[in-house]
């Protein structure tokens, strides 16, 4: 659609227009003011991306009177194509929030100063220069929540010789990813547009926002697909499926194993693809006869011949018919058993024949962005592999070197092993389980370098708070998130001045790089490492400006090459698990700790997204929390018929205890949940009381969550909690 | 003249409130005022359960009872369908507060009544509403009844049968059509 402008008001004249113009940036802060003076100014769109999640969504930014005004999807991006979720309208408000920090902090006596950038970087670099003497460079890590210039904090940590780059991965999806790696070579997509059938596992779309995937299903079942949701609870995308199945939560792999039982055992699997194009069907057939529906009904609680129906109906809709690939929930960091659950999905997966099948499981296309050598030289890098194991036999051989296991740094930093951290982009104080050790173990760091546009809990605790440029004042490095049928190229840019003293992500890891000795391997602009990373792709960064995505390189073909893995095809049964003294072939394993059926107060704790809140970053935006409250949405979910033998009414206090942490909250009685769980919304719980709006409201699940490592690739094992819940 | 209505399918409404925001923005609101709101309900009981949203704004209403009682006018019905309030006659005496049976409307913080407008301004330069289009599921579809080759049309067309006024008792003549399961 063309750019249409909306003037309220243009009957009421000039006059009010020129009140309007003459506003500037001192009315753009005071929103009543703006709002009322505002109707009648023009208005300017620019093209950028969302930074209200991760997914980037692409969007145009409307600005009047030097105030952002309102936001709109890009309907060019494949993530979101043209729509936008509340986050994202609501998140941009955080540009104006009182909350923001206003200017580098530094913490003297347990309280803040303002200082100037420079004495920051200066005495930033003094400290760590005395670490990296004393201690080596092993000792200083960067941990962020990925976003576009993470690349340039990897540049940045191996400048110092440091192999210690982290993502929040380990609390997130790392046992999805190494399962699908070990099985497919890597990380498929989902092409439920063209889908008949869509089976949905501990994934919710339509809550934890994936507008694009919303989109497709939608698509697939006006189209007449079936869409079957499994989870604990009736998720967001429940409301849209043709049949809810409430899982036990902690049994997904029961169900797949019986799923892939009667495909053997009813012949039902794709034979030709299976003879074709996969390793190690022999050995499955062996091992899947030990799993009948019988057997999985008792486990999860899903009736077996609704097992071996879904099974018909998928198998009959094959190779367009598809298990969704997965995120988070159930398979990815949450159970014991979550590698081995997403193993079986993944092959049950194959079975249908479906993989880089139209309809199927799919390999999205990758924009290979450009190297930045021979111009801009790379650091060596480290010697020495990550003090959290990951790649290592014996300790996470599976793990993802790649993403580290963050939450394994408040450990390390306990031990004495990480003494020098950067926290870009991320809250661990409040995002990792277990808050009483993170904060110890961040508190031991002897310098905590926070970047963040305002005082989270893990910036109040810093020694140096930089603050980072709010996403819509600034440009940053070019990204390809959006990639899927063809790949794209996004990029987040400047729509207003910033309005602080406050800097780039980029520009910040250029400055620290530099104060550290390293400005050999950052000798270019942002808008030269743009240029470059985009050359290889024929993209030019001035189209790329102006539209805010392109799509490069050629379109996604239907077919199966030769895949990743070691043996070239999809390894139903994998050598490399056998040899690292893991299955070769997903056996049922108990989740690691299950409530007792005869104590009455003893609840699994599981947690999910709401659609208005990102982790821990959103809270504090008063629209989006405004929703929370209006609509008592922060309230713990409870089955009705258990919640009624504690006597428990809609609406009562109930005090949630684990092993590591207690709290109160108000429940919420319903019947779509099942009754061995109880439901926590995420996002609440902020305890920073430097974030005005969301402090002390709701709780999050990690006050309950202990410490854990899963065996295979270190995750965070975040559904394995046992509450004692009792009325107040 | 186009004769504006919209479409609002609750059979696909997830719930996120998108909506409410996007609104806010496009009209300035606060984050304590909006001119939507969602009614959850939820049907049966475990295993066999699911739940319904349905998303709630002004109406429209061919016979609104909200203009019948405004004392100065202000609360007026254009030709093209879409209800509105003059701000500037607005007295601020709610009475069409209490009139409305779908509660939509709201006393801004100016002190003056507002409601949805059918994102009127757009509308006229060929836009649609921004509830409708940061939808991610399409639950609304806005357009003029009387143009048989629009997209809203042809559904109210080929869904008729599926096809209800909230709160018809009320006979209040809504120009927004729920489509049903
Ligand atoms: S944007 Fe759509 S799905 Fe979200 S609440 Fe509004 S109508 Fe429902
Ligand atoms: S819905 Fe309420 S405010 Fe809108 S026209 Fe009908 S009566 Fe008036």
């Amino acid at each position: 659609m063309p750019l249409k402008i909306s003037r309220r008001g243009f009957l009421k004249g000039s006059a009010l227009t020129a009140g309007a113009l003459s506003l500037g940036t001192l009315g753009a802060l005071d929103f009543r003011t703006w709002a009322k003076t505002n109707a009648a100014a023009p208005v300017r769109r620019v093209p950028t991306i969302c930074n209200g999640c991760g997914n980037r969504c692409g969007l145009f930014a409307y600005v009047k009177n030097g105030r952002i005004w309102r936001i709109e999807g890009n309907p060019e991006a494949n993530g979101n194509r043209g729509v936008l979720c509340p986050k994202g309208h609501g998140y941009l408000h955080d540009l104006y929030n009182p909350n923001r920090i206003r200017s580098p902090l530094k913490r003297v006596d347990g309280k803040f100063q303002p200082i100037s950038w420079e004495q920051a970087y200066q005495e930033i670099a003094q400290k760590i220069n005395l670490i990296l003497m004393e201690n080596g460079p092993e000792s200083v890590f960067w941990v962020n929540y990925p976003q576009p210039n993470h690349a340039y904090a990897l540049r940045f940590m191996h400048s110092l010789g440091s192999p210690h780059y982290f993502t929040h991965g380990s609390t997130c999806y790392t046992a999805r990813n190494a399962a699908w790696n070990h099985t497919v070579g890597k990380l498929p997509s989902n092409d439920l547009a063209n889908s008949r059938y869509i089976l949905v596992i501990g994934r919710n779309p339509a809550g934890g926002v994936d507008l694009g995937q919303v989109k497709d299903i939608v698509r697939a079942r006006e189209n007449g697909a079936k869409l079957i949701v499994v989870d604990p609870r009736h998720s967001e995308t429940a409301i849209l499926a043709d049949e809810w199945l409430p899982i036990k939560p902690g049994t997904d792999l029961a169900l797949l194993l019986a799923m892939i039982n009667v495909m053997v055992a009813e012949r039902l699997y794709d034979a030709r693809f299976v003879k074709e194009n996969t390793v190690g069907f022999e050995q499955l057939e062996d091992e899947i006869i030990n799993y009948p529906p019988q057997w999985a009904e008792k486990v999860c609680d899903i009736p077996a011949a609704t097992i071996v129906r879904i099974t018909r109906e998928i198998c009959r809709a094959k190779p367009h018919a598809l298990i969704h690939r997965g995120y988070h929930g159930a398979i990815g960091a949450q159970y014991l058993n979550s590698f081995q659950t997403a193993r079986a999905l993944a092959i049950a997966n194959a079975l249908l024949g479906n993989i880089n099948r139209k309809g199927g499981i799919y390999f999205a296309q990758s924009a290979g962005l450009g190297e930045l050598q021979p111009t801009h030289p790379i650091p060596a890098g480290p010697a020495g592999p990550k003090a959290d194991g990951t790649g290592i036999p014996g300790r996470y051989p599976l793990g993802s070197y790649g993403d580290g296991i963050s939450h394994a740094i408040p450990e390390l930093a306990l031990r004495g092993i990480l003494k020098c951290g950067f926290v870009y982009h991320h809250n661990p104080l409040r995002t990792n389980p277990n808050p009483k050790r993170v904060i110890a173990g961040y508190k031991k760091l002897d310098l905590l370098v926070v970047i963040d546009p305002v005082l989270s809990e893990t910036a109040s605790i810093a020694h140096y708070v930089l603050p980072a440029s709010f996403y819509l004042e600034t440009d940053e490095a070019v990204d390809t998130k959006h990639s899927g049928k063809r790949a794209q190229v996004s990029i987040q840019q400047k729509a207003i001045e910033p309005l602080f003293d406050s800097r780039s992500g980029f520009q910040i890891i250029c400055d620290l790089a530099k104060h550290l000795g390293s400005a050999r391997f950052f000798n270019f602009t942002l808008d030269e490492a743009n240029e470059l990373r985009l050359k290889p792709l024929g993209a030019s960064l001035k189209e790329l400006r102006a539209k805010g995505v392109l799509a490069v390189g050629p379109s996604w073909k239907e077919g199966i090459g030769k895949l990743e893995t070691p043996s070239g095809k999809v390894e139903i049964a994998s050598a490399t698990l056998e040899g690292l003294g893991y299955p070769a072939i997903p056996r049922w394993q108990e989740p690691l700790v299950s409530p007792d059926p005869k104590d009455l107060h003893a609840f699994r704790l599981i947690h999910g997204k709401q659609a208005m809140h990102t982790h821990a970053m959103t809270a504090n935006q008063p629209y989006l929390m405004a929703i929370s409250r209006r609509y008592d949405l922060i309230r713990l979910w409870i089955n009705r018929s258990r919640a009624e033998k504690l006597s428990l009414k809609d609406g009562d206090m109930v005090e949630i205890k684990s092993l590591v942490g207690e709290g109160k909250i108000r429940v919420k009685l319903t019947e779509g949940l099942h009754p061995s769980c109880v439901w926590l919304p995420s996002g609440y719980g902020v305890f920073s009381k430097h974030l005005t709006t969301a402090y002390d409201q709701g709780l999050s699940y990690n006050d309950f969550l202990p410490t854990l490592f899963d065996p295979t690739v270190g995750h965070a094992m975040s559904s394995e909690v046992i509450v004692q819940v009792r009325k107040v | 003249m186009a004769r504006y209505g919209m479409v609002i399918d609750e059979t696909k409404c997830v719930g996120c409130y998108a909506c409410r925001v996007a609104c806010q923005n496009q009209n300035n609101l606060a984050e304590d005022e909006a001119y939507n709101y969602l009614e959850e309900r939820e049907f049966g009981q475990f295993p066999l359960f699911t739940r319904v949203f349905l998303p709630v704004q002004c109406q429209h209403c061919d016979n609104p009872p909200c203009v019948t009682v405004c004392p100065t006018g202000a609360s007026h019905k254009r030709k093209d369908g879409i209800v509105l309030v003059t701000e500037k006659d607005c007295i601020g005496c709610k009475y069409c507060i209490a009139a409305c049976p779908y509660h939509v409307r709201i006393i801004r913080k100016q002190g003056y009544v507002e409601k949805c407008r059918f994102c009127v301004e757009f509308v006229e330069e060929g836009g649609k509403p921004a509830c409708m289009t940061t939808c991610m599921t399409g639950v609304r579809l806005f357009g003029d009844l009387d143009d048989p080759a629009s997209e809203i049309a042809q559904y109210i067309a080929r869904n008729r049968h599926r096809l209800r006024p909230y709160k018809g008792e009320m006979n209040t003549k809504p120009r927004i059509f729920y489509r049903k399961a």
